[in-house]
C-alpha cells in the first residue's frame, strides 16, 4: 500500500484560490464520502484550514490515485481544473508523511510555530475516523503526526513568544500582572490602533476599559465600538490614570500628553502599584523619562516591535531542532511503513510452512493414532512452535529491510527457494488481502502477529 | 547519614538547572522526584536521630541547620506543588545543597543539655527554624523578582522572561512567605524570652544562661531581623515599597538571618550556643 498527498497551501496558491478549494463549507464527511465513492483510494483524510486544503490517502495504485484525487479537488468544488492544477503539490510515501509532520508541528504554517494547526490536524483525523475513511495506514500516520507536533511544542521554542504587536502587549501585561482579570485599562486617544489593542486586552477578561479623548464624543464612539467600555472627559485624565493598571496611548498629538511629573504625582497615591504603559502614538505620547519611575513599565511601538522581532528570531533559531524531531518521527513511521512491503512475503512463507506442517501431520495421522487426545495436542503444539521459531528470524529480517527494491529481491529469492507461488499469494509488491493481516483492536496493522486459538488435531 | 539527602539535593539541583535552562519537561519531573526523594531520606535521617537521642535533633547548630534544610525543602516542595511553578527550584536548591554540606561533613548527634528540655524550648527552636525557611523562600522569590523586573524594565525580554512567573505572582508569593515567616519569628522569639525567664533558676548549672542578654550577638542580630521583617510586613507597602524594594528587603533580611545562623552561631556567640 502506498501513501499519497495532494494539496494546495499558502505556499503554492493565493487566498482567492484557497478559498475556493475549502472543504469545510460542505463538511469534511461529505467530501470524504465523495472521495471514497470514486474508488481510487482505500483510506483518506482531508485537512482543510484557511491556509491549506490537503488530501492524504492510502492507495494501491499511486498513479491512478494521484490523477483522481487532483481531479476530485477541482470537480468537487466545480472549479476548472486548469485553474488549480499549477498550484497543486503532491508527495508520496515518506515525503507525504514528512509534510504532514511538518504541518502538525507548525513548521509549514504562515506564522511559524502557531499552535492552532495541531488541533486542526486532529479534527481532520477525527472527521475521517467518524465516517470510517481512515484505516490502519492513516491512523498510524496521523497518530505519529500528533506525537511529532506535541514533541516540537514541548521540546523546542518554536511556538514560544508573541509574534504580533497586539499579542506582545498582552503577553507583557500578563508577565507584569499575572492574570488580567480585574485589571483596569485606560485608552488615551480614540484612534484605531488604541481600539485594537484595547480589544486584545478585553479578550483577556479585564475589569474595565476606559476611553479618554480630547473630544468626549469621539471617546464615547470608541467606547461603544469596543463594547462595554466607558468614556471619560479629558479633564479627568489624572484621576483615571491613578486607578488604571494598563494604559494605552495613541493620540497623534504633537507633544507628549503624559509627562514624567504627571505620572510621578499619580504613582504616589496608588502606593506604587505597577503601571504598564503602551505608547503606540507617533510621535510618542508619553515622555520617555517616565519609564525611569519605579513600577512604571513604559513600552512604545518600537519596543514592542523589537520584542516581536526577537521572538521571530528565536522561533527561527528553533527550526533546526524542530526539523530534527520531525526527521526522527519520519524514521519511526518509515520503519513501520516499510515493514508493510514485506507482509505478503511473510504471509506466503507462513502459509507455506503451515501447509507443510499440516501435510506431515496428515501423513503421520495413522502412526499418531496410538496417542491419546492429549498426546496429539502436544505434537500439534510442538510442531507449531517449531515452525514459529524457524520463521522468527526471517520475519524480523524482512521487517528490517530499508527499501522496497531490496524487499522485492528478498521476496523473489524466498519465492523461488520455497516455491511460494504455490502458496496462493501474490508477489511481494502487491498488497495483501485484509484477512492476511492480523488487525489489532486499535486498527493498527500488526503484520507479524502470531496466530492464536488453533484447535488440536 | 546526612550524606544521602545531600546526594539527592545535589542531583535535584542539576536536574532543576537543566530544566530551567533547557525547559525540558522530563528534567523537571526528575528534579521534583529527586527533591522528594531527598526530603524522604532526610526525614528518615532526622527520624533515626530522634530515635537515637530521644528528642528531635535541633539543639546544636549543626543539627539545627540540618532541620532547617529539611523544613525549607518541605516548604519549597509544598510551594511548587500548590503553584505548579518549578522555576524557583533552581534558586532554592543551591541553598539547600550548600547548607546540607555542613551536617554531612560534621556527623553525629550533639549532646543536649538537661535544661534544653520542655515544650517551650521546642517551640522556640522549631518556630525559628520554620521562620528561617520561610525567609529563605522569600529571599529566593525576591531574587527572581529582581531578575525579571530588570529584564522587563530594560525591555530586553529574554532568559528569565521566558521562564519565570509574573511579577505580580512573585510579589504576592514573597509577601506571603514574609508574613508567615514573621509570625513564626515572633512566636519563636517570645517563646525564647519566656523560656529564658523559666531557666534563670538554673544559672548555676550552665553559665551560658547567665550570659543570655541583648548584648549577645545572636540575640541582637535576631532582633535586627525582626525589625527588618516587621518593617516589610507592616510599613513597606504603605510607603510604596512594594515590588522591587520589597524584594530587596527580603534578600537583605535573609542575608542577616544566614549570617546569624552560620558564622555567628559557630564563632561569635557566647551565651546562645547550646
Amino acid at each position: 500500500m502506498r501513501l499519497l498527498l495532494v494539496g494546495i497551501s499558502h505556499r503554492t496558491a493565493p487566498i482567492e484560490l484557497r478559498e475556493r478549494v475549502d472543504f469545510h463549507a460542505r463538511g469534511l464527511a461529505t467530501a470524504l464520502e465523495a472521495l471514497a465513492g470514486r474508488g481510487s483510494t482505500r483510506e483518506a483524510v482531508v485537512l482543510s484550514t484557511c491556509n491549506r486544503s490537503e488530501v492524504y490517502a492510502a492507495c494501491g495504485d499511486v498513479e491512478r490515485a494521484r490523477r483522481d484525487v487532483a481531479d476530485f479537488m477541482t470537480s468537487y468544488h466545480g472549479i476548472d481544473r486548469a485553474l488549480v492544477a499549477p498550484h497543486l503539490f503532491e508527495a508520496t510515501d515518506l515525503e507525504a508523511a514528512r509534510h504532514l509532520f511538518r504541518v502538525a508541528s507548525g513548521l509549514d504554517s504562515l506564522v511559524m510555530g502557531e499552535p492552532q494547526i495541531l488541533g486542526q490536524v486532529k479534527e481532520a483525523h477525527a472527521a475521517a475516523t467518524g465516517v470510517r475513511a481512515a484505516g490502519p495506514m492513516l491512523n498510524r500516520l496521523f497518530q505519529t503526526s500528533f506525537t511529532a507536533g506535541k514533541r516540537v511544542r514541548t521540546e523546542t521554542g518554536l511556538g514560544s513568544g508573541a509574534v504580533s504587536v497586539g499579542f506582545a502587549a498582552v503577553a507583557l501585561a500578563r508577565k507584569i500582572f499575572g492574570s488580567l482579570k480585574g485589571r483596569n485599562v485606560l485608552v488615551i486617544g480614540a484612534g484605531e490602533m488604541g481600539k485594537l489593542t484595547a480589544l486584545h486586552m478585553k479578550s483577556q477578561g479585564v475589569e474595565r476599559v476606559m476611553i479618554v479623548s480630547r473630544s468626549m464624543a469621539h471617546a464615547a464612539r470608541t467606547a461603544e465600538a469596543i463594547g462595554g467600555a466607558l468614556a471619560a472627559p479629558w479633564e479627568e485624565l489624572n484621576a483615571v490614570l491613578g486607578s488604571s493598571d494598563i494604559v494605552i496611548t495613541a493620540t497623534g498629538a504633537a507633544a507628549p500628553v503624559v509627562t514624567r511629573a504627571q505620572l510621578q504625582a499619580v504613582m504616589r497615591p496608588r502606593w506604587n502599584r505597577p503601571l504598564f504603559i503602551i505608547d503606540i502614538g507617533m510621535p510618542r505620547d508619553v515622555e520617555a523619562a517616565a519609564g525611569d519611575i519605579e513600577q512604571v513599565f513604559l513600552y512604545n511601538i518600537d519596543d514592542l516591535q523589537a520584542t516581536v522581532q526577537e521572538n521571530m528570531a528565536l522561533r527561527a533559531g528553533e527550526i533546526a531542532e524542530a526539523e530534527r524531531i520531525v526527521g526522527e518521527e519520519v524514521d519511526r513511521f518509515g520503519a513501520w511503513f516499510r515493514s508493510l512491503d514485506a507482509i505478503p512475503t511473510v504471509v506466503a512463507l507462513r502459509r507455506r510452512f503451515e501447509s507443510i506442517r499440516q501435510a506431515e501431520l496428515d501423513r503421520l495421522d495413522f502412526k499418531l493414532s496410538a496417542l491419546g487426545p492429549d498426546g496429539r495436542a502436544r505434537v500439534d503444539e510442538v510442531t507449531r512452535l517449531l515452525v514459529e521459531k524457524l520463521l522468527l528470524t526471517p520475519t524480523e529480517q524482512l521487517k528490517a529491510l530499508r527499501d522496497a527494491a531490496t524487499v522485492g529481491q528478498y521476496a523473489e529469492a524466498l519465492g523461488r527457494l520455497f516455491n511460494l507461488s504455490q502458496a496462493g499469494t501474490g508477489s511481494a509488491g502487491e498488497p495483501a488481502t485484509e484477512d492476511d493481516r492480523a488487525a489489532t483492536p486499535e486498527g493498527r496493522v500488526e503484520p507479524f502477529a502470531r496466530r492464536k486459538n488453533r484447535g488440536p488435531l | 547519614m546526612n550524606a544521602a539527602p545531600l546526594a539527592f539535593y545535589l542531583a535535584a539541583l542539576v536536574a532543576y538547572a537543566w530544566h530551567f535552562a533547557k525547559r525540558h519537561a522530563p528534567a523537571g519531573t526528575a528534579a521534583t522526584t529527586l527533591l522528594a526523594a531527598g526530603v524522604l531520606s532526610h526525614t528518615f535521617v532526622i527520624g533515626m536521630q530522634t530515635m537515637e537521642a530521644g528528642h528531635v535533633p535541633f539543639a546544636g547548630t549543626t543539627a539545627a541547620i540540618s532541620t532547617f534544610v529539611w523544613l525549607l525543602a518541605i516548604a519549597y516542595l509544598y510551594t511548587e506543588i500548590t503553584t505548579s511553578e518549578r522555576a524557583m527550584g533552581t534558586f532554592i536548591l543551591p541553598l539547600l545543597a550548600g547548607l546540607q554540606f555542613i551536617p554531612a561533613l560534621r556527623p553525629g548527634a550533639e549532646e543536649r543539655s538537661e535544661i534544653l528540655q520542655g515544650p517551650l524550648f521546642g517551640l522556640h527552636v522549631s518556630s525559628l527554624l520554620f521562620a528561617y525557611a520561610s525567609f529563605a523562600l522569600a529571599c529566593v522569590i525576591g531574587i527572581t523578582y529582581v531578575l525579571l523586573f530588570k529584564e522587563i524594565k530594560a525591555k530586553h525580554l529574554g532568559f528569565f522572561y521566558a521562564r519565570l512567573p509574573s511579577l505580580q505572582v512573585l510579589d504576592s508569593m514573597n509577601h506571603r512567605a514574609i508574613v508567615i515567616g514573621w509570625i513564626f519569628l515572633t512566636i519563636g522569639m517570645v517563646a525564647g524570652v519566656v523560656w529564658t525567664g523559666q531557666v534563670r533558676a538554673y544559672e548555676a548549672l550552665d553559665p551560658r544562661i547567665a550570659n543570655i542578654s541583648l548584648a549577645d550577638p545572636k540575640i541582637f542580630v535576631a532582633l535586627i531581623c525582626w525589625a527588618v521583617y516587621s518593617f516589610e510586613v507592616f510599613a513597606a507597602r504603605r510607603i510604596g515599597w512594594g515590588g522591587r524594594r520589597a524584594a530587596y528587603l527580603s534578600v537583605a533580611g535573609f542575608v542577616i538571618v544566614l549570617l546569624n545562623f552560620v558564622p555567628i552561631s559557630y564563632f561569635l556567640t557566647t551565651s546562645h550556643n547550646f
